[in-house]
This record gives structure tokens, C-alpha cells and sequence, in this order.
């Protein structure tokens, strides 16, 4: 591509390889996306890892930085939480450097049964007094105070004594204490997001893509993670499998609007879905059918009705599922794998998905230039001349990648992804 | 040889389970055999696991109700049974990383397979591991990661032990989902799998020569 063309032309030819991708055509070149970072930028930069939460700006600086450097085709998402809203929000869940972990440790997410065994009618009940007055208290701190007071049911704040009810509930000290939390919260938030609008804008300028802004889950996913842990959700479905579906039920519509909504908010129309508990090992075939699949199926078509390219990350290994995934609409979606059969996967997937991701993190980490090349190339054999294809780390570029593994990345696209 | 006992536990029935251990103490049968009878099942549904029969659900699930029928049964059992184990297992997430589930099934399956384990928890420093083979003489070390962060921590642990001149001591084993055989190589790992089903075979295979 020349320099001399305008960017927002730059930007458009830079998306067409990803939506040629997409679309299971032959791009111009294969196509170098890393789909989200946490910390390769910044480290790379000699940022320590406590500054990359805390130093929004110089998070974005790093991130542009690197996205030149490297030669990569869009800017990827990125995926570590501003630390200081944490901070104010006394996050339990969130574990970050600089916070209760070393400054050059990345942060880390705390799985727990937030949500007990018992607890399921009262959540499917009345879900926002529910997440309120018990769940964002075990989450952070701050919100300690919603699971302390007695709140006084929805319907008596709209009465006509509503500046009573309102009265008592605000006029509480602890309460003026959570409103200075999240005012606090909100400045850096929005601090936040002016830098990332800025840094939108100055990538626009250079004619960069932004691979994606918003991010929803699948319904198992949300409760296994989110809300029961492991443990919780797996004993579910022997325990109490009917307020399970109920509860996935109740999320489906939800996970949904979460993503077309941010669509609809940012205008881009990449919505990145992690996946995680339907990999192989977790689930058996038949839990997999029952339990997994059907949320991940309605949160994918009904995105694509909605004219969102969903970006699922396949994390773990998904060969074992490719019978499901080979049901899905082809040449919609931006399938981002892990590790897989390769083989297998182009049997039964390679008209309907993009193969995007597979160079594994052990060879980004701990092979040299010349073998990650040759693995990208093995990859571009594979797949290279049906399209479909889009380079990136397994689990996208990890903090540990060497940066000569990381520009040879870009190496064997130049060199064996073009015809 | 199944019982009804292991046949409920098997089927992931617990109230059944439950219901014929009561069954079974209130026929005065002795509860040391009833245990007997549910580790069994445990046994089976570890080698179901190893073999892609069931998946964690099943695991973890059938961890539960042995949890259940033991707190019916321990208080009755009053001889020290000094059950034999097929060996000690030292086991820990490595420094700088957190995360715990993938080695808690690891911990589960293990001890559900008569292992003696003991979990020194996350972001276990190098010392810590150090200390624990000198207090628990085990066979196998067992080090967890699931970032790729850990490849380094793991590196770093295994150094440590060698340079207090234990690492002739224990055969280590890493896993994790990054984990391949590449970055056994780079860690100088004696062995290395993904799943709770590679540990099991990995520290068999290790006690078993250890004993023969």
C-alpha cells in the first residue's frame, strides 16, 4: 500500500483485508490483525505494567507505537481495565498491579461463586434488585453499602412521597460515600474514554482500523464465569439444571443487546465474544448440545441480523465442536481459534469460518524469527489460497511474545502472503 | 466390580448416593467399607475422565458427593485408617499467576486417584515449593500456569529447586492451556499436559517406576 493516498482510503483497504477474510475471499495479502492486547505494548515500550492502568495516554502512545512498529494491519483492542476506577470502586473481582499485585504483574480476574446456589429465584425474581443489593456488594467494595441498607422496593420511589423515599435512602452518610466513589470513578472513566477518542481519531488520521470496540458473552459463559464459577455452574447441571436454562434464558436477550448495542454506540461493527467454558475438557459432547451451543448459536445469528460481524475467540482447543460450528451462516464471521486440527477444521469449517489466530504462544515466547516464519507459512499453505485466513497469536500477542517473533510475524505475511 | 453404591455415584445421583449410605450404616454395615465402596467409584470415574468418558462436570460433581458421603461417614470411622496412598504430589500455581481452577481439578483428580497431594495455592513462590519437598518428600512436583507469564515462573522454579539440590529428588511436571512441549523444553519440566487426565497419567507413570 502507498503512503501518498488519503487515510481514510488507507483505512478502508487495511479493512477490506480483514473483510475479504470474513468473507472467505482471497485478500490482496493475507492479513496481520491481533485481535486484543494487555501488555505487549506497553512492555515493549518500557512501560511497567502498574503505569499501562494508571496512564491511559501513555497506554494509547505505546499501543499506536506498537501497531506501526509491528507492521499490523489494524490497531487490536485493548484489554486492561483502567486502574484507577478499580481503585475507586474497590474492585474484589479485578486483581491489578499497582493495586494489591507487583507493578509489573498483569491483572488478573478472581473467578467466584458470586452468585450461591440458592440465590437463583431471587436473581430470576427481581434481577436489579437482586445485582443491587447482593451481587455488586460482593464485587466491590463501594457498592458494600446497597448490600447494608434495607432498600425499599422499586414502586415506592415513584409514589407520590418519592422526595421521602429518595430522602432517606441518599441521605445516608455511607451512601454519600458510594456517590463519591463512583464520581470519582466516573472522571477517570471518562478520562479514559476522552484518550481512547483521541487515540481513535489520531489512528483515523494515519489510516488505521480499530479491530473492535464492543464485547459481549455467551449466556453459559456469563453464568459459569460470571456468576456461579466453575464449580457452581458444573454442579448445576446435575443439581438444579432447570434454574440454569432459566437463567441462561433470562441472559440470551441480554448478551445480545449488549453487542448490538455497542455496534449501534461506537459505529464498529466488530463485536469481540470470549469464549471459554465451551472448549474441549469442559463439557461433554451432550452438555456441550444442551447447555453451550444454543446460547453461543442465538448471541452469533442474532448479531449477524443486526449487521454485527461477530469475532468469537475460540479459546482451548474446539476441534471436538466443529460439527456445531460447521452449522454456522458462512462468510459472517470473524472465528478467532486457539489451538486446533488444522485438517479437521478445513473439512468441516473452511467454507463457513475464518481461520484466524493458531501461532501458538510457547512459539512467540520461547522460538526464534526464523521458526515462527515458518510456522505462518505452513499456516498460509494451509489456508492461503481459499482465503479466510488472518494471522495473529493464539491468544493474540501475550505480554512474554519476543519482539523480533512479533515482527516476524509481519515477515511472513510480506513474504508468503502475497501471490 | 460395581455396588449400588458406585452405581449412584456414577450416575451423578446424590441424593441416591446419600440415601444408601445411610441404607448401609443403618444396617449396621462397618463405614470404612461404605468408603471403600465410594472411593471406588471416585477410581472409575478418574479412569472415565482419563479416557474422554466424562468431563470435568463429572468430576467435580462426583468430588461433591464424596464430599457428602465422607461428612456422613467420618465421624464414625474412628480407627486411624492410614490408608496407602500411590504417592505425594506437591502442587501450586507459580509465581505471578493466580489463577486456580485448572490446578484444583488437577488437586481433585489426583487425590479422588489415592494420591496424596499437597496444594501450596497460587502465586506460590520459588521457596515455597522448596520448603514443601523438604517437608513432604513427594515424588512428583506439580507446577500450574495459564498465562504466558508463567513459562518464566515456571523456568524459575524448577532452577530454584535444582540450585537447593532437590531436583533429583521429584520428577516436575508443568501444565496449563499454554503449556507444550516447547516450553517444557524451556522450563527443563520432566513432563508436561494440558489436562487434569495428562497429570494423572504423567504422575502414575512417575510412581509407579519410583516404587519399582
Amino acid at each position: 500500500m502507498s503512503t501518498d493516498i488519503q487515510p481514510g482510503e488507507l483505512a478502508a483497504q487495511r479493512l477490506k483485508l480483514f473483510e475479504d477474510a470474513v468473507a472467505l475471499r482471497k485478500p490482496e495479502r493475507v492479513p496481520l490483525m491481533p485481535l486484543a492486547l494487555q501488555y505487549f505494548h506497553t512492555r515493549v515500550a518500557g512501560v511497567s505494567d502498574k503505569d499501562a492502568g494508571y496512564d491511559a495516554q501513555l497506554n494509547f502512545s505505546c499501543l499506536r507505537d506498537a501497531t506501526t512498529r509491528f507492521g499490523w494491519d489494524w490497531v487490536p483492542g485493548m484489554a486492561v481495565p483502567p486502574s484507577r476506577s478499580l481503585e475507586a470502586l474497590g474492585s474484589k473481582q479485578i486483581r491489578w498491579p499497582g493495586g494489591d499485585l507487583p507493578d509489573d504483574v498483569q491483572f488478573q480476574w478472581v473467578e467466584g461463586e458470586y452468585l450461591k446456589a440458592d440465590e437463583y429465584d431471587a436473581l430470576l425474581a427481581d434481577p436489579t434488585r437482586f445485582t443491587l443489593h447482593t451481587l455488586w456488594p460482593r464485587l466491590a467494595s463501594a457498592f458494600g453499602v446497597l448490600g447494608e441498607l434495607p432498600l425499599p422496593p422499586a414502586w415506592w420511589m415513584n409514589t407520590m412521597y418519592m422526595p421521602l423515599a429518595w430522602g432517606a435512602l441518599l441521605g445516608q452518610p455511607k451512601m454519600t460515600a458510594l456517590f463519591e466513589a463512583l464520581a470519582e470513578m466516573s472522571r477517570d472513566a471518562g478520562a479514559f474514554m476522552a484518550a481512547f477518542g483521541r487515540f481513535m481519531g489520531e489512528m483515523a488520521g494515519m489510516g488505521y482500523p480499530v479491530a473492535f470496540v464492543g464485547v459481549t458473552k455467551v449466556p453459559f459463559d456469563i453464568v459459569s464465569d460470571d456468576y456461579r464459577g466453575l464449580r457452581g455452574s458444573t454442579t448445576d447441571l446435575f443439581r438444579q439444571p432447570d434454574k440454569l436454562h432459566a437463567l441462561m434464558g433470562m441472559l440470551t436477550p441480554m448478551a445480545i443487546g449488549q453487542g448490538i448495542g455497542a455496534f449501534k454506540g461506537s459505529g464498529n461493527p466488530r463485536v469481540f465474544i470470549p469464549l471459554h467454558r465451551g472448549a474441549a475438557g469442559f463439557l461433554s459432547d451432550e452438555q456441550f448440545a444442551t447447555y453451550y451451543w444454543p446460547g453461543l448459536k442465538a448471541v452469533i445469528y442474532a448479531l449477524i441480523e443486526a449487521g454485527v460481524t461477530p469475532c468469537p475467540f475460540f479459546e482451548g482447543d474446539y476441534t471436538p465442536r466443529l460439527k456445531y460450528l460447521a452449522e454456522l451462516p458462512p462468510g459472517k464471521i470473524a472465528a478467532h481459534f486457539d489451538r486446533m486440527d488444522r485438517a479437521k477444521f478445513k473439512e468441516a469449517c473452511g467454507d463457513v469460518l475464518t481461520y484466524w489466530g493458531d501461532v501458538p504462544g510457547s512459539l512467540m515466547v520461547t522460538g526464534t524469527p526464523a521458526e515462527v516464519k515458518d510456522y505462518v507459512k505452513r499456516l498460509i499453505d494451509d489456508f492461503g489460497d481459499t482465503g479466510g485466513l488472518i494471522i495473529d497469536g493464539a491468544n493474540s500477542i501475550t505480554e512474554e511474545a519476543k519482539p523480533e517473533n512479533v515482527m516476524a510475524l509481519r515477515e511472513a505475511v510480506d513474504e508468503y502472503g502475497v501471490d | 466390580m460395581t455396588t449400588p453404591l458406585t452405581d449412584a455415584v456414577l450416575a451423578m445421583d446424590e441424593a441416591g448416593a446419600l440415601q444408601i449410605v445411610k441404607d448401609r450404616l443403618d444396617a449396621g454395615e462397618a463405614p470404612e467399607a461404605v468408603l471403600d465402596d465410594a472411593k471406588g467409584a471416585m477410581t472409575i470415574l478418574g479412569d472415565r475422565f482419563a479416557c474422554e468418558e466424562v468431563f470435568i462436570p463429572e468430576l467435580i460433581m462426583g468430588g461433591e458427593i464424596m464430599k457428602g458421603i465422607a461428612t456422613e461417614l467420618k465421624p464414625r470411622i474412628t480407627a486411624d485408617a492410614s490408608a496407602e496412598t500411590r504417592g505425594t504430589v506437591v502442587i501450586g500455581t507459580v509465581h505471578g499467576d493466580i489463577h486456580d481452577i485448572g490446578k484444583d481439578v488437577v488437586c481433585m483428580m489426583l487425590e479422588v486417584s489415592g494420591y496424596e497431594v499437597h496444594d501450596l495455592g497460587i502465586d506460590v513462590p520459588v521457596e515455597k515449593f522448596v520448603a514443601a519437598i523438604d517437608e513432604f518428600r513427594p515424588e512428583v512436583v506439580g507446577l500450574s500456569g495459564l498465562l504466558t507469564l508463567a513459562f518464566d515462573a515456571m523456568k524459575d522454579t524448577i532452577e530454584g529447586i535444582a540450585a537447593a539440590g532437590k531436583r533429583d529428588q521429584v520428577k516436575v511436571m508443568i501444565g496449563g492451556s499454554p503449556v507444550d512441549e516447547q516450553v517444557c523444553i524451556y522450563t527443563a519440566a520432566d513432563g508436561w499436559g494440558r489436562d487434569a487426565a495428562a497429570a494423572l497419567r504423567l504422575a502414575a507413570e512417575w510412581t509407579a517406576s519410583a516404587a519399582g
